[in-house]
């Protein structure tokens, strides 16, 4: 840490008697800045006694730099009352030593330097401490479930409206003799939303081999069309129907958005199905593929995590799953320990969120309103503790 | 040359939105022409961008590309079933980055941040200004506690939504569907700005009819 | 007259109706203005119909999605011919985008992200412009890149129009030296982490090919602590999410944003969190940041279409529920 010292001012410009003099700035102090790659220097101040708010002498600061004892080179001008500066432009292994020059219409007044201050690099950011332990907490419980779900403990998970429609879907499907349009939306395989679609894929593709009705399933991307091959084969011979299977009841179509729905606009318009599932990431298309499936009669569930997209999914389907019901319904409907486990060790981020937030209320509330001590502490506490920067 | 652009941008515009009426062979063939001159257009971006600007360029300077192109050589062993499994280390390599970069920004920006911001107080105006709220921020501050609060509430898959758990977990799912009627206005307003967009276009660029 | 005659005696009148209009152009006529009681007749008219088809809908006469669809393209197209002018109010989250620009310092350098496309031009075009011209107007410096591919062309397009601005064409700015197109760079939210610890890292040079040291404006930009202001145009992935979570959660950049209207309401936790500095939100929100800076343009001349558009969406749901009442006390009485 660099600390002012008493070196002589050298550097000032004095004018003659009408010159208009500042006083220097005061306790310059130049830091390390921390947990960086040794590439900032943090300066602060105490601005001129000159530097008011009205009649002020001073016109702002010039911060100056000395690279290993060399020249003094100016940083950066500063407007009046600025009272700190970072200097992002050093280099680790250097020496840099400051100084703040006050600025007049008469000239400079600068500060004493400090002393040498040498960047240095921490290789772990202490200030994100409580970020790293609640992610620890939260990825402790998502271990705990998962396996407890392995060792075959049923876990409880809420009835999700929505997953009760899907057998009767299906059943509707096979009745009318029309098929299922099942879309996976337009995300690839990085999506965690399209993992989920696949996974109910999985529990809808054996429904519908049980009830031998046929099933359409037009894709965005390359790799869903290799995954949703997969599920379909092993969800049909697990139904003991491996004949019916055909890779044609999964087709790729093309990676661009509205050429996608273009096809599958078409594709309702001809087929006329009487199921349509749609589950996944979408985006600008939800609208036109619901209102299409709408138009030709069929009955929609869908499920998405883009809340930009949900209000339409509510107007124009008759079941929708909300957000995180969408991975639950697949945890649910595939009953693995990971998915499980994974629903499980939220709920535990969820409740300390609620938690969090009620006591927080509660103090701050008090501690503002009738100024109780301990409440102010603890809400303190809690804003460091959640804090971010 | 500015007279045949505006001529193709209207044909091509009108072409899509004669699907309004019924569809045709001219919104077929602007939709297959939109569709042809994207791909082709991705491809030049991505080619020249990246494998050009990115890998072919800097090849020289910096030895992780060669990683990065080597792994991406990877994906197009997909193509070939007896080694296809080659193509899940670079995607593993993908989901794994975007998984470890998520995970951190989620938490701090979508979930800390975001608690922090809404530990409130109900009856004051702001940090250290006592009980001086008025009617409309006490109101506000409370729709922010009672909408985050009973949001999770709705969300949380351990417990049936039966007594007050299941009261609160109502009242949740009120916010929401407000919250997503307020954002389908706006999604509606976003859809109407292109269509002012394009009309603007067909009736100012091209017609001349609006200044 | 069968559905196919019909048609092609609409196609033709299209034709000529376009073929009369653009000969009318080419022969220099200028734009068509309503005076000021066609206006208020051509909306008595409009509010008229709307009326008859609710009255018909109460007979139980239903109308087709096409007649909706007529009745949005007529509130769209006729106000861009009135001369009403809309009164907007300003947001405060606008006015607080508009005073974290205007209290930087002269000579303040600024980081423009343009994270956008075409699609999305007419809602973000006009808020970049906007903002453009004020940070020109009052001597700040513009960095401009973008991760969309399209977005630096967007910039471009932006510049052109301010540089025609009398007032910013006096200033003659110097490109490299007041303001600096970077261009693209893919990667989505990994270039804005790499950014963190150096902006050369991801552009080696500029979007005309100049070497990242021989650019003067930045030059001595190593990263985002060299940047005194941010604003983002964002219209999906990658954009504004994902500059608050990095930029500014990890690396502390002082970020506005503009963002399409779909995208809005999920910047509003960002904003009340502080993590926004301000935040204009579709063509509303562009609108709105004209008027607080003074330079009316095409978010203003808009607007109108836009309430018009909104008042014919309100009056067709009104209607789309009396008809869905109508038919469940139908079948009510019928004893279904």
């Amino acid at each position: 840490m660099g600390q002012p010292d008493t070196a002589p001012l050298d550097t000032a410009v004095f004018a003659d008697s009408g010159a208009v003099t500042v006083a220097p700035v005061e306790s310059l102090l130049a830091e390390d800045h921390k947990y960086d790659n040794g590439r900032a220097v943090d300066l602060s101040w105490v601005p001129s006694i000159d530097d008011q708010l009205v009649d002020s002498k001073a016109l702002g600061y010039r911060v100056y730099r000395i690279v290993d004892g060399g020249e003094a080179d100016s940083l950066a001008d500063l407007p009046p009352f600025a009272a700190a500066f970072t200097d992002g432009s050093v280099e680790r292994g250097h020496s840099y030593v400051y100084f703040v020059s006050a600025l007049s219409p008469s000239g400079e007044f600068p500060s004493v330097h400090t002393a040498p201050v040498k960047p240095e690099r921490e290789w772990i950011n202490l200030s994100r401490g409580w970020l790293f332990l609640i992610m620890l907490f939260i990825s402790a419980a998502v271990i705990f479930f998962v396996e407890t779900a392995r060792r075959g403990k049923k876990l409880f998970v809420r009835k999700i409206a929505g997953l009760e429609a899907i057998d009767d879907a299906v059943g509707r499907a096979t009745e009318m003799g029309r098929p299922v349009l099942f879309i996976p939306g337009i995300s690839d395989m990085d999506d965690v939303e399209t993992l989920a679609a696949l996974t109910i894929l999985g529990r809808v593709s054996r429904t519908i081999a049980d009830y031998d009705s046929k099933i359409f399933m037009p894709v965005s991307r390359s790799l869903v069309m290799t995954a949703a091959r997969e599920t379909l084969k092993a969800s049909y011979q697990s139904a003991g129907r491996p004949d019916a299977y055909s890779d044609d009841m999964v087709n790729y179509v093309t990676d661009e958005q509205f050429g996608y729905v273009a096809a599958v606009d078409g594709l309702m318009a001809r087929e006329k199905p009487a199921t349509v599932f749609l589950l996944g990431a979408f985006f600008a298309e939800s609208l036109i593929l619901a209102e299409t499936g709408n138009s030709v009669g069929a009955i929609q569930i869908a499920g998405t995590a883009r809340p930009a997209q949900l209000p339409f999914f509510i107007a124009a389907c008759d079941f929708t799953l909300i957000g995180e019901e969408l991975f639950a319904a697949s945890a649910y409907l595939s009953g693995e320990p990971r998915m499980l486990g994974s629903l499980k060790g939220q709920d535990v981020g969820k409740a300390l969120a609620m938690i969090v937030i009620l006591v927080g209320v509660v103090a701050m509330t008090m501690s503002e309103a009738w100024d109780v001590g301990v409440m102010e502490n603890l809400r303190a506490w809690l804003v460091r503790v959640f804090s971010t920067s | 040359m500015e007279h045949f652009a505006l001529w193709l941008g209207a044909f091509l515009t009108l072409g899509i939105l004669s699907f309004l009426y019924k569809d045709n062979a001219w919104y077929k063939l602007s939709e297959a022409v939109f569709v042809g001159i994207s791909a082709g257009f991705w491809f030049a971006t991505l080619f020249w961008d990246n494998l050009v600007g990115k890998f072919w360029d800097g090849k020289g300077e910096e030895p992780m590309l060669w990683v990065g192109a080597a792994l991406g050589l990877l994906m197009l062993f997909r193509l070939l079933p007896k080694v296809g499994w080659l193509s899940r280390w670079p995607l593993a390599f993908i989901v794994g980055a975007t998984s470890g970069l998520w995970l951190m920004n989620y938490l701090a920006s979508n979930i800390m941040s975001q608690v922090q911001a809404t530990i409130l107080p109900v009856f004051s105006s702001g940090f250290g200004a006592g009980f001086d709220a008025d009617l409309a921020t006490i109101v506000g501050n409370l729709v922010i506690f009672v909408g985050t609060f009973t949001g999770l509430v709705y969300f949380f898959f351990s417990k049936e939504h039966k007594g007050v758990f299941g009261g609160a977990a109502r009242v949740g799912i009120f916010f929401i569907m407000i919250t997503f009627g307020a954002s389908f206005g706006y999604t509606v307003m976003s859809r109407m700005s292109l269509l002012i967009g394009r009309i603007d276009f067909l009736l100012g660029d091209w017609l001349g009819m609006i200044g | 007259m069968t559905t196919r005659t019909k048609e092609i005696i609409a196609l033709v009148a299209v034709a000529l109706f376009v073929v009369i209009f653009y000969i009318r152009k080419v022969a220099g006529r200028g734009a068509i203005e309503f005076p000021t009681w066609l206006s208020m007749l051509v909306i008595l008219l409009i509010l008229a119909s709307l009326l008859w088809i609710l009255v018909l809908t109460i007979r139980g006469r239903l109308i087709e999605r096409r007649v909706v669809f007529l009745y949005v393209g007529i509130a769209v197209a006729l106000p861009l011919f009135m001369s009403l002018t809309q009164k907007i109010s300003v947001s405060p989250e606008v006015k607080q985008l508009y005073d974290a620009i205007v209290e930087l310092p002269e000579g303040s350098k600024v980081l423009l992200s343009f994270d956008y496309d075409p699609p999305s031009a007419p809602e973000l075009q006009p808020m970049a412009e906007s903002i453009i011209r004020l940070c020109l107007q009052r001597d700040l410096k513009l960095i401009i890149m973008g991760l969309w591919p399209q977005g630096p062309q967007q910039a471009n397009l932006a510049l052109e129009k301010v540089f025609d601005d009398e007032d910013i064409a006096a200033k003659n700015l110097q490109y490299g030296v007041d303001y600096v197109n970077l261009g693209f760079q893919s990667g989505n939210e990994f270039v804005i982490q790499r950014m963190g610890g150096s902006f050369q890292s991801m552009f080696q040079s500029d979007y005309e090919g100049t070497r990242y040291e021989d650019i003067p404006l930045v030059r001595n930009v190593r990263n985002f602590s060299n940047v005194d202001f941010s604003v983002n145009f964002s219209a999906g992935f990658p954009g504004t999410v994902e500059w608050v979570q990095i930029a500014v959660d990890r690396f502390g950049l002082d970020l506005g944003a503009g963002n399409t209207a779909v995208q809005a309401p999920q910047m509003y936790v960002y904003l009340n969190a502080g993590q926004l500095n301000g935040l204009l939100g579709g063509m509303s929100g562009a609108a709105e940041f004209e008027d607080v800076a003074d330079y009316r343009a095409k978010g203003t001349k808009f607007m109108l279409s836009q309430s018009f558009a909104h008042a014919v969406a309100i009056a067709f749901i009104l209607i789309g529920n009396v008809a869905f009442f109508m038919s469940g006390r139908k079948s009510r009485l019928k004893g279904d």
